[in-house]
């Protein structure tokens, strides 16, 4: 109640002063009817610009809402047309690959429905699908259908178009179709300026070279351009998923593109080549924090005790974050060497996670659950805390 | 006179003209973005062993109602390598309670440190159960603030990213691959934050803390914030991300670089604006640092969050935001129109400044005014009928490009009476500006009178 009587006051004071200002004629209004605007010299009035600008919102808002239901009626009826389509194709397409006899019957059916752009690109796609977990004989047949329909017009031309997007399309098909010819064309976008045509460009090379039996990662040895994790996962996931055959990755642990030295070395954890201790302990002194990193948590992941004495040895010179993967590469791999080393870090060190690291790197020695207690009851007593989490099997 | 006519005038006309050039700016990243995923297998990021390590941190205060259904969603993501780190903020109702009945919770002996202040942690439960070994539950006194919660939950965490997110909300099941792509990619410049769409809840079908089917709120309130958020996604931050001028990452989901967040400070808990007040702080910090870095934001739909349902609740969200806006500039007041920090000192921060927080007051005066001038009888009735329909026109116009996008982009609204349901809120939105802008104007006020509380918000779930 209280609050409406104030509004009310005030609404009534502002009547009331509004009144007085315009009987002391204190009140001098503008008028905008007649206001004009210079623009570039032109002499605009306001008025008209309003009503232009005006005639011009509800113009295009109708535009675009004509434009959303025709889509959207457009893409419902494309749907419907796609779902009956690749009914048709994929029936005929096994027909094709089952029958020997009935070869052109099956061409020619399929051929007559190519009436549209849409509908051969759907049979593109169809033919690729179907590629892609096909070997022997029926991966052959395809290639042939494919270029018997003339299909791969489309894809060539898609290959040299001027759109990014359209190249990667062709990128898709080439490989999922095994065709080589193009790899040539394929190999000049390996160091694109545009992330995602070079990451295609990369994928599409490793999974046509198991076709010309090459090294599929050839190309590493050309690249220049930084390779993205999302490049190096996206990879990686090919070659686990084609059964790709593995190069020695420490060919290229010492090129000079620092991103392409931490994909092997990613590579060469995921495939435990550990012939590469040397190279992989010469990394531990590369100027790229991020190399010297990843190397200390190969190293680790790979239990390469012969290593652990540079990682001692480099420990007091590297930041917080390496330092943490140094320890855990020595909790990975234990030796009783280290225990002096730790113990002295565990009483000089004051960050907690290296704290933990260090007591857990002692924990995974021989007969650790031992120096812990010892180190509980004697003279760390301070650390009682650090030992109890990582003794707790619930936290790691 | 004539200045303050001019003033509002001519205010409305670049505000207007600004809303155009951002709406370019975003159709550009808006095509961009989805011709690149279009390419793009989550799967192989979310199955990966290179994958990344992210933390989830979900501060909770009085979730009883809904924290079982978010942890089990918040447990089920696509994606290998996470953790879900639930800080129970000294929460008054069962929240903590039913989450140890849930999941079998007990007490570890976990240790770390306070990096970034926070009340004290009390204690970390951590599950028996195999199952739940991504579950780690915090339990802290009450800090009276989401950040300090959050703070909390970043003393915890060990992973390189941490992604911040309301208890309330559903995420779903693909964004972390999503999110933390931008992370992965090769960039001239590091990605310290990536934030993604947030849509509203109401009125979808909900079932074990999934989204079943998806509708359009039935009530006006709530279909309106709709509107609102499209436009502010779609056509806003995605344009400010481009223009790498972003201020804001919605505190409903957001994730960021650990160790940057760690180095900024984490978040103030005495700003009410916290998570607009984190991103302006982290790239302050990296501007002061010398080192060039990008806020980056998807505009793919990530995370579902109830919105306010009445007038009185919506009331209490936009004044808190004004608040929290006002607090945020006032703090950072020295990067306006400085190059040092580049976009943001010279095109984001002046934007914020002068458009979104002083347009509601401009609003609001001119409305005022208006009303003067009527009262006076000097009105020009045909130029004031005029200027209207401009305004009204332009707003229909603005709300019908956003609708579009949401269209060709994503179409999370099957059902095409929603999109004109959609385009008819349209019509009656602007209507409502006026409540908006004294929402903002009250906000301010309460601000500068030294009323910082935050408000309470019902939850419907």
């Amino acid at each position: 109640m209280k609050k409406i009587l104030i509004i009310a006051g005030v609404f009534f004071a502002f009547l009331i002063t509004s009144f007085a200002l315009q009987s002391a004629g204190v009140v001098a209004i503008p008028n905008l009817w007649t206001l004009h605007v210079s623009i570039a010299g032109t002499e605009i009035r306001v008025v008209d610009a309003l009503i232009v600008s005006i005639i011009g919102c509800i113009s295009i808002m109708l535009i675009l809402l004509v434009f959303m239901l025709f889509n959207r009626t457009k893409r419902e009826r494309r749907e419907k047309l796609k779902q009956d389509l690749l009914v048709k194709y994929q029936s005929l397409i096994l027909a094709y690959l089952e029958s020997w006899s009935d070869h052109d019957h099956y061409f020619s059916s399929l051929k007559k429905l190519l009436k549209s752009k849409f509908r051969k690109q759907l049979l593109i796609d169809q033919i690729c699908d179907i590629s892609l977990n096909a070997k022997g004989d029926v991966s052959a047949n395809l290639k042939k259908l494919f270029f018997d329909l003339r299909l791969h017009k489309i894809t060539y031309r898609k290959l040299h178009s001027g759109h990014w997007h359209k190249k990667i399309q062709a990128f898709k098909e080439l490989y999922a179709l095994n065709i080589t010819d193009k790899n040539k064309v394929i190999y000049k976008y390996i160091n694109s300026k545009n992330d995602i045509l070079r990451m295609e460009a990369q994928i599409a090379l490793v999974d046509l070279a198991k076709e010309v039996d090459t090294n599929p990662f050839e190309f590493l040895t050309k690249l220049h351009h930084s390779f993205s994790l999302w490049e190096q996962i996206t990879l990686h996931q090919i070659m686990v998923q084609r059964d790709l055959k593995v190069p020695d990755f420490g060919q290229w642990l010492l090129h000079t593109n620092h991103t392409v030295q931490m994909f092997c070395l990613r590579m060469i954890r995921e495939y435990k080549q550990i012939n590469n201790q040397a190279r992989l302990k010469y990394l531990t002194f590369n100027t790229h924090p991020e190399v010297r990193k990843l190397a200390y948590e190969v190293i680790g992941d790979l239990q390469l005790k012969n290593v652990m004495a540079e990682v001692k040895f480099n420990y007091k010179d590297e930041p917080q974050d390496i330092k943490l993967e140094m320890l855990k590469s020595m909790t990975k791999s234990p030796d009783i060497y280290l225990l002096s080393f730790l113990q002295n870090l565990v009483d000089t060190e004051q960050d907690a996670e290296l704290l933990i690291e260090a007591v857990k790197a002692i924990h995974n020695m021989p007969n650790g659950d031992e120096l812990l207690k010892d180190m509980m009851s004697k003279e760390y007593k301070n650390y009682n805390i650090i030992i109890k989490h990582v003794l707790d099997h619930r936290i790691n | 006179m004539i200045f303050l006519v001019s003033f509002i005038f001519f205010f409305t006309c670049i505000l207007l003209l600004c809303y155009v050039v951002l709406g370019i700016f975003s159709t550009r990243a808006l095509r961009k973005y989805v011709y690149k995923n279009s390419f793009v297998n989550y799967n192989d990021i979310a199955t990966s062993p290179l994958a990344p390590n992210v933390s989830l941190v979900i501060p909770a205060y009085n979730e009883e109602k809904s924290i079982i259904n978010s942890v089990t969603n918040f447990l089920n993501l696509y994606y290998s390598n996470y953790e879900v780190i639930i800080v129970n903020d000294g929460s008054t109702d069962n929240t903590f309670e039913l989450l140890k009945e849930a999941f079998s919770l007990q007490k570890t002996n976990y240790f770390f440190d306070y990096k970034i202040p926070c009340q004290k942690i009390k204690g970390v439960w951590k599950s028996s159960k195999p199952e739940f070994k991504k579950l780690i539950v915090v339990d802290k006194v009450n800090g009276s603030c989401k950040a300090d919660a959050s703070n909390a939950g970043l003393n915890i965490a060990k992973n390189q990213f941490i992604l911040n997110m309301d208890a309330d909300g559903i995420i779903e099941k693909d964004s972390l691959s999503k999110l933390i792509k931008p992370f992965l990619e090769e960039k001239k410049h590091k990605v310290i934050a990536a934030g993604g769409v947030i849509r509203i809840l109401n009125s979808c079908k909900i079932e074990d803390g999934q989204i079943k089917e998806i509708n359009l709120p039935k009530k006006f309130f709530p279909r309106m914030q709709v509107l609102e958020y499209t436009r502010a996604f779609l056509l806003g931050r995605m344009a400010w991300s481009e223009l790498d001028g972003l201020l804001l990452i919605s505190g409903a989901m957001g994730m960021f670089d650990r160790k940057i967040m760690i180095g900024a400070g984490g978040y103030d808990a005495s700003c009410l604006g916290e998570d607009m007040e984190a991103v302006v702080r982290m790239r302050r910090y990296m501007a002061e640092k010398g080192e060039r870095y990008v806020v980056t934001y998807i505009p793919d739909p990530l995370c579902w969050t109830e919105a306010p349902s009445t007038l009185k609740d919506l009331k209490t969200q936009r004044v808190r935001w004004a608040k929290g806006l006002v607090d945020v500039l006032k703090k950072h007041s020295v990067m306006f129109f400085n190059p040092k920090y580049r976009n943001l000192g010279m095109l984001g921060y002046p934007f914020w400044l002068i458009f979104e927080w002083l347009a509601p007051t401009t609003a609001f005066l001119g409305m005022i005014y208006t009303l003067f001038l009527a009262v006076t009888g000097a009105i020009n009735w045909q130029f004031f009928a005029l200027l209207s329909a401009f305004i009204y026109s332009f707003s229909i116009f603005l709300s019908t490009w956003s609708v579009l996008f949401e269209e060709l982009t994503f179409h999370k609204y099957r059902n095409k009476m929603d999109v004109l349901k959609l385009i008819g809120t349209s019509f009656v939105e602007p209507f409502l500006y006026i409540c908006i802008a004294w929402f903002s104007v009250k906000g301010n006020v309460e601000y500068f009178m030294g009323k910082n509380h935050w408000g309470k918000l019902k939850r419907g779930m």
